[in-house]
C-alpha cells in the first residue's frame, strides 16, 4: 500500500442524484424545486454555456452502476485516493461549484447551504481523508459570510470557495469583503476556482465572447488573473492581513509575466491605490497559493520549471489532481515534471502551510495505525 | 562642490526647475519655502524625471480611502509616471529604490546645491 503522504487540493465530488441534495433543502425551497410537477423540477445546477465534445469528465471515471463521475467514493478511492497515497483530499464540488451562476441569488444561497451540509454528512463523515470547501453564493455576500461562520467550528470544512461570479465585479471589490472578513475571522483560506467568471452566462473571457470550449478553456487563466489583480488593487490583503488565497485550476506559467507587469504598472499608477504598501508581487508571495493542475505542458520540461521558479512555486504550488475532470493531471506525470527536491513541499507541506495543518491534524495512515 | 544655481526668488513656489550644476542636470524644487535638489534622471528608463509633474503626496489609509500629505512633494516622471519623494529621492512605490538627491539650501538670497565632483 502506498504511504499516505499526498495532499490533493482539487478533487471534485458530485451528487449521484438530485434527491441527495433535495434532502438538505428547507421544506419551502424543496417545495419550490418540486412544485413544477409534470414539468420536472427546477434545475439544481446551472448548465455550462459551452459544450465539451468529449464531455467534461475523464471517460473512465463513470461509476458502473450509474451516477456522474465523482459521485462514488469507492471508485474515487480506487482510482485516485488509494493509488496516489492521498492523506487529504480537498473536495471542491462538481457542477455544483457553479452555484453562484444561478440567476436567483436567494436560491443560490439556499443551495450553497444545502451543498455544504450534504458534503459534511455524506462525504466528510464517510472518509477521514476528505475535507470540504464552504461553497458560497457570492451574489449575497452577507449571507455568504454567515454561511462561512456557520462552519467555523468544523475544521474539516477547510476553505471558502468562490467560482462563478455573475456580478461583473472583480473579487477584490468591496461588495465581497464580508466574505473575506468571515474567512479571515474563521481562519479559512479563500479558494477561487477557474473559470471564476460567469459559467452559465458568457462572455467568459476578456476582450470578446469565445466561440468554442477550446477558446474558453485556453483562456481560463484570464478570470483568475482578473480576480487576483482585483484583490490586490482593492487592498484586500491590507484589510485582511492574514487572509490566504488559493487559485485553483488557472495554470501557473503566466504568473511571472503578470507579476512583472503588475509591479511595473503599479509604479506608475500608485496614485489610484495609495492604500497599497507593497508591490503586487509581494502580496502574491505572502498571501497566494496556486494549484498545480493544469501544469502547462512546455515543449521541454526545463522551460516550465524555469517559469515556476520565478514565482517561488517551490513554496507556493500545491498539488491538485482535478479528478475526475477530463483535464486532470496524473500524480506520477506531475512528479516527473517538477524537480524532485520540491516534491515534499508541493505534494504536502505547502498545503499544510496554506490550511494551517500540523501533522496531528492529518488522519493517521491505516498501516501506521495498525502497527 | 557647492554650486550657486540662482536666486531663491527665481524658483517659484511649488515648482520644479531644471538647472545645470557641476556638469549635471539637477531639478530644483521649491516647496513650502524649502528647496530640494535631485538628479534629472529616473531610475526606470533614465527619463528626464524633473520635467515631470510635481504635486502633493497621496497617502493611503484604509483601502478605498486616501489623504493629502501637503508637506511632502512628489515628482512623477513624465515618461511613465513613476513617483519619487523629492525630499529623500525614495520611490513612493518601494523605498528600496531611489533617485539621487543633493543637499540644497538657501544662502542669503540664493539657492546653493552641493554636488559631488564629476
Amino acid at each position: 500500500m502506498e504511504a499516505r503522504t499526498v495532499i490533493d487540493c482539487d478533487v471534485h465530488h458530485a451528487r449521484r442524484t438530485d434527491d441527495e441534495l433535495l434532502d438538505y433543502l428547507s421544506p419551502a425551497w424543496r417545495e419550490y424545486v418540486l412544485g413544477p410537477g409534470p414539468a420536472g423540477i427546477v434545475p439544481l445546477t446551472v448548465k455550462d454555456g459551452y459544450p465539451n465534445p468529449h464531455g467534461f469528465m475523464r471517460a473512465d471515471t463513470y461509476p458502473a452502476d450509474g451516477g456522474p463521475p465523482g459521485s462514488d467514493l469507492k471508485l474515487m478511492d480506487e482510482q485516485l485516493l488509494g493509488p496516489a497515497g492521498t492523506v487529504r483530499a480537498v473536495l471542491t464540488y462538481g457542477d455544483d461549484m457553479h452555484v453562484s451562476g444561478h440567476h436567483n441569488p436567494y436560491f443560490a444561497t439556499e443551495l450553497a447551504r444545502a451543498l455544504n451540509d450534504w458534503t459534511v454528512e455524506r462525504w466528510l463523515a464517510a472518509d477521514e481523508r476528505l475535507v470540504g470547501s464552504i461553497i458560497v453564493a457570492c451574489q449575497l455576500p452577507d449571507e455568504a459570510a454567515a454561511e462561512i461562520r456557520r462552519h467555523a467550528d468544523n475544521p474539516r470544512m477547510a476553505q471558502v470557495m468562490l467560482a462563478d461570479n455573475p456580478t461583473k465585479q472583480g473579487f477584490g471589490h468591496p461588495i465581497f469583503h464580508p466574505i473575506y472578513e468571515a474567512a479571515a475571522e474563521t481562519g479559512r483560506p479563500v479558494a477561487i476556482h477557474a473559470g471564476a467568471n460567469d459559467w452559465a452566462n458568457p462572455p467568459s473571457t476578456g476582450g470578446a465572447t469565445a466561440s468554442t470550449y477550446l477558446e474558453v478553456h485556453a483562456l481560463w487563466p484570464q478570470a483568475i488573473q482578473t480576480h487576483f489583480v482585483s484583490l490586490v488593487a482593492h487592498g484586500v490583503f491590507e484589510k485582511y492581513r492574514d487572509l490566504k488565497v488559493l487559485l485553483i485550476e488557472g495554470g501557473s506559467a503566466w504568473i511571472p509575466s503578470l507579476l512583472w507587469r503588475f509591479d511595473t504598472e503599479y509604479k506608475g499608477l500608485r496614485r489610484e491605490v495609495p492604500w497599497l504598501r507593497k508591490l503586487p508581487s509581494e502580496y502574491f508571495n505572502e498571501h497566494v497559493w496556486v494549484t498545480s493542475q493544469p501544469l502547462e505542458l512546455s515543449p521541454r520540461r526545463e522551460q516550465i520549471v524555469e517559469l515556476l521558479r520565478w514565482f517561488d512555486a517551490e513554496n507556493r504550488l500545491v498539488f491538485s489532481s482535478d479528478y475526475p475532470h477530463w483535464d486532470a493531471d496524473d500524480l506520477d506525470y506531475l512528479r516527473g515534471r517538477i524537480p524532485q527536491d520540491w516534491h515534499a513541499r508541493v505534494f504536502r507541506e505547502n498545503a499544510m502551510r496554506l490550511y494551517g495543518w500540523t501533522e496531528a491534524d492529518l488522519p493517521t495512515p491505516v498501516a501506521e495505525a495498525a502497527a | 562642490m557647492k554650486v550657486n544655481v540662482g536666486s531663491f526668488d527665481a524658483f517659484p513656489e511649488r515648482s520644479v526647475t531644471v538647472v545645470e550644476a557641476g556638469g549635471r542636470e539637477v531639478g530644483i524644487v521649491r516647496w513650502n519655502g524649502s528647496v530640494y535638489a535631485l538628479a534629472n534622471v529616473c531610475t526606470h528608463q533614465r527619463g528626464p524625471l524633473c520635467r515631470g509633474t510635481l504635486g502633493s503626496r497621496l497617502v493611503g489609509g484604509a483601502p478605498g480611502t486616501m489623504e493629502l500629505d501637503d508637506d511632502g512633494p512628489v515628482i512623477a516622471c513624465p515618461w511613465h509616471g513613476w513617483e519619487f519623494d523629492v525630499r529623500t529621492g525614495r520611490a513612493i512605490w518601494d523605498e528600496r529604490y531611489a533617485v539621487r538627491t543633493y543637499p540644497a539650501e538657501v544662502e542669503g538670497a540664493d539657492v546653493v546645491v552641493e554636488v559631488g565632483a564629476r
